[in-house]
């Protein structure tokens, strides 16, 4: 304590805590303290208690690294993003080693079986696919290897071998073939028909979003490969781009990786949690853990087309706890405001396909297929052909009046006021339309006022009031017509209730925080 | 809208780091290995992710922690049954042994989680404020607070005065505190 250069000041010790010590003064205190037992000790003291001190150095002397290890952050990184893996690609050349046999030929990879394997195609949750040749059918086949640490795990290797006899059952030209399985190997996999060309997935990278007439086609043809799925009692459950092959050349949409398909009455293996792969397609039973049946299929099936009108999946989010939640809980931004070019009627579609409760959408694969059928054909030749009765724009006979009906919560509400508005918009223009006098109620006859025009319900609207009656035109814009124009425009609600969910997100976010934050027992 | 969509996923990637590490090693402690603890880890986080909200809304919930114990211990104990029998061990299934031996360890339990929770968040926090000094200013705290060395020898290692080895250390101690005490940690 001889060379006080400063006094003791804990103000001065607080601010070398709190600061960058870079001024003079600090200097001088620092070179106090370097001699000042007593202002080392207040250091010490006023940076945390002695029970923090001790906590500190027992935790952080009790790992080797502080650094989180390969194996945490593969770990982690999987945890975050299911079924993926940091280094895909030094574990699938580990496992093409393992159990492959050397190749006949120095630019194959290896063989198995009476198969020639040529490249790796993928991996999946369960295995790896590679494009193999088979040497006494002279043609080239795709072989789906259960991964081994699936391998050596009966339950595994059973629902592998299930679901390759219940996919091969499946005989239809919008599925993948399975031409064999083997399961008695050391390795089991099975053998399936070669589909050159690339995955939706890989399309709607490469492309963004597609053209209409294309998205309908796909989307037709991946539901007549659920109809014949669903015929056989299975449930695809993993209906993503990435599962949806598109042909070369002739573009013929085939449904693939029946991996997580299961028959429907098969409950022995489902309740572990087992996550497959990712969330971002699930329908909310899925991600909620519960039940699943054929509507779950026709729920991811409204999110295949919602990527293929927008570029983009429905339920994005950074973790895919985020994702799960946006799927139960949030109604996804409308297609139309990321596309405008989407006919109204092919949102509609898309909403009803993602009604949060199964009972709100179709009921099977079937209805689905025939209604897109319809609309393919609509497009093709709109003169000839009409629009499928149900996406016909009247409120008598269209679907949203029974999902008015039905409709649930929140949505019912604003549905509901929505609908009111139509009906009591489209009763106007009739009543108006049959009696002239009320002409004269209309006040301006404003044609500057834009209306949207894309919308399908409104120009049906005009048109069922444009029975011979010149005068509608005058309707179109009475105060009631004003009305219901804003309220259309509020259609797109989207945006509103994602801003709704995403304030509560940030309440879980704190939440997290407060996870543990009882009142401390001392 | 994207600030709050990010400070929910930094949340969620805060809980991962801490808690995955502790649910790993908690379903080692269940006697898994390798692979199936691993599976764990994906499998407790996704239920959590299920049904945190029902969690939430319980009015006397406990602990996080103890929630995401009695996950792991579930969880852990399906992917035992779920194993040959063969790898389980000799003498019956060990799943069985377990599920026998969990009343009468359960404190013991509880307070290893305790301890290995403390472990996670001083690891994490140590790893925050890596992140926010320089390293001269790290060393000084490691090297003589966790690993004993006298601040003499540290000092002139560092090549930095003495007085700046206690200033760095009680810095580097102040700001993994205030990291610290976002998550309660229980001495």
């Amino acid at each position: 304590m001889k060379e006080h250069l400063t006094e003791c000041s804990d103000d001065a010790l607080k601010r070398l805590l709190q600061e960058v010590p870079n001024q003079e003064a600090d200097i001088v205190v620092i070179g106090h303290v370097e001699h000042c037992v007593h202002c080392q000790s207040r250091l010490y003291d006023l940076a945390a208690t002695s029970r923090d001190w001790n906590a500190a150095k027992a935790s952080l002397s009790s790992f080797d690294s502080l650094e989180y290890s390969r194996e945490e952050k593969r770990y982690l990184a999987h945890a975050e993003n299911p079924g993926e893996t940091c280094d895909e690609k030094s574990w699938m050349e580990e496992f093409t080693r393992q159990w492959l046999q050397p190749p006949r030929h120095p630019e194959l990879l290896g063989r198995i079986g009476r198969f020639d394997v040529e490249r790796w195609i993928g991996s999946g949750g369960m295995g790896v696919v590679y494009k193999a040749f088979d040497t006494e059918l002279n043609r080239p086949v795709a072989i789906k290897i259960l991964a081994p640490y699936l391998a050596g795990i009966g339950a595994a290797r059973q629902r592998f071998g299930r679901e390759a006899r219940a996919a091969a059952a499946i005989v239809h030209e919008h599925v993948v073939a399975i031409h064999n399985v083997e399961s008695n190997s050391e390795s089991p996999y099975l053998v399936m028909q070669y589909v050159a060309g690339e995955s939706l997935q890989q399309r709607l990278d490469r492309t963004g979003a597609l053209e209409l007439c294309e998205l309908l086609r796909i989307a037709k043809q991946t539901a007549a490969g659920l109809v014949a799925a669903h015929a056989q009692g299975l449930v695809h459950r993993d209906v993503k781009p990435s599962n949806i092959l598109l042909e070369e050349g002739i573009e013929r949409a085939l449904l693939t990786d029946f991996g997580l398909a299961r028959a429907a009455d098969d409950a022995s293996l489902t309740h572990t949690g087992y996550h497959p792969g990712t969330p971002e397609f699930m329908s909310p039973e899925q991600a909620r853990g519960e039940a699943v049946d054929v509507r779950s299929d026709l729920f991811s099936l409204g999110s295949v087309m919602y990527a293929m009108c927008t570029g983009r999946s429905p339920f994005r989010a950074e973790s895919s706890y985020g994702v799960l939640r946006k799927i139960t809980d949030a109604e996804p931004i409308a297609i139309r405001e990321l596309n405008p070019s989407i006919p109204e009627w092919l949102a509609l579609l898309v909403q009803k396909l993602h009604a949060k409760q199964p009972a709100d959408r179709w009921n099977t694969a079937s209805e689905v297929h025939d209604l897109l059928e319809g609309c393919l054909a609509h497009v093709q030749n709109p003169t000839s052909v009409e629009l499928p009765q149900t996406l016909q724009p009247s409120p008598r006979r269209g679907w949203w009046q029974r999902m008015r009906r039905d409709s649930s919560g929140t949505r019912k509400a604003m549905e509901n006021s929505q609908w009111q508005t139509l009906y009591f918009m489209v009763g106007c223009m009739v009543v108006v339309g049959g009696v002239t006098e009320l002409v004269m109620l209309a006040p301006t006859v404003d044609r500057a006022k834009p209306s949207r025009a894309n919308s399908a319900i409104d120009d049906a609207a005009k048109e069922e009031v444009e029975g011979g009656n010149s005068e509608n035109r005058v309707m179109n814009v009475t105060p009631e017509r004003v009305a219901a124009e804003k309220s259309w425009l509020d259609w797109d609600w989207g945006d509103a209730e994602l801003r709704a969910i995403e304030s509560s997100s940030v309440e879980l976010g704190n939440e997290a925080q407060k996870w543990d934050s009882e009142p401390r027992g001392n | 809208m994207r600030l709050k969509d990010a400070a929910d996923a930094s949340a969620w990637t805060e809980v991962l780091a801490i808690y995955g590490p502790l649910v790993f090693r908690m379903a080692q402690r269940q006697g898994l290995q390798g692979h199936d603890a691993d599976d764990v880890v994906q499998e407790v986080f996704s239920a959590v992710s299920r049904s945190i909200h029902t969690w939430l809304d319980q009015d006397h919930r406990g602990k996080f922690r103890h929630w995401l114990l009695g996950i792991t211990k579930r969880i852990s104990i399906n992917a035992l049954l779920r194993r040959p029998l063969a790898s389980v061990g000799a003498g019956g299934s060990g799943a069985e042994n377990l599920l026998r031996s969990i009343p009468e360890k359960e404190r013991e339990v509880l307070e290893q989680v305790e301890l290995e929770y403390q472990r996670e968040v001083y690891r994490w926090a140590s790893l925050k404020v890596r992140e926010q000094v320089n390293e001269v200013t790290w060393q000084a705290f490691y090297l003589t607070h966790v690993e004993g060395l006298e601040s003499d020898l540290v000092a002139k290692q560092l090549g930095i005065t003495k007085g700046n080895v206690y200033v760095a250390r009680s810095r580097v101690m102040n700001r993994m505190r205030e990291i610290v005490k976002r998550f309660e940690v229980q001495p």
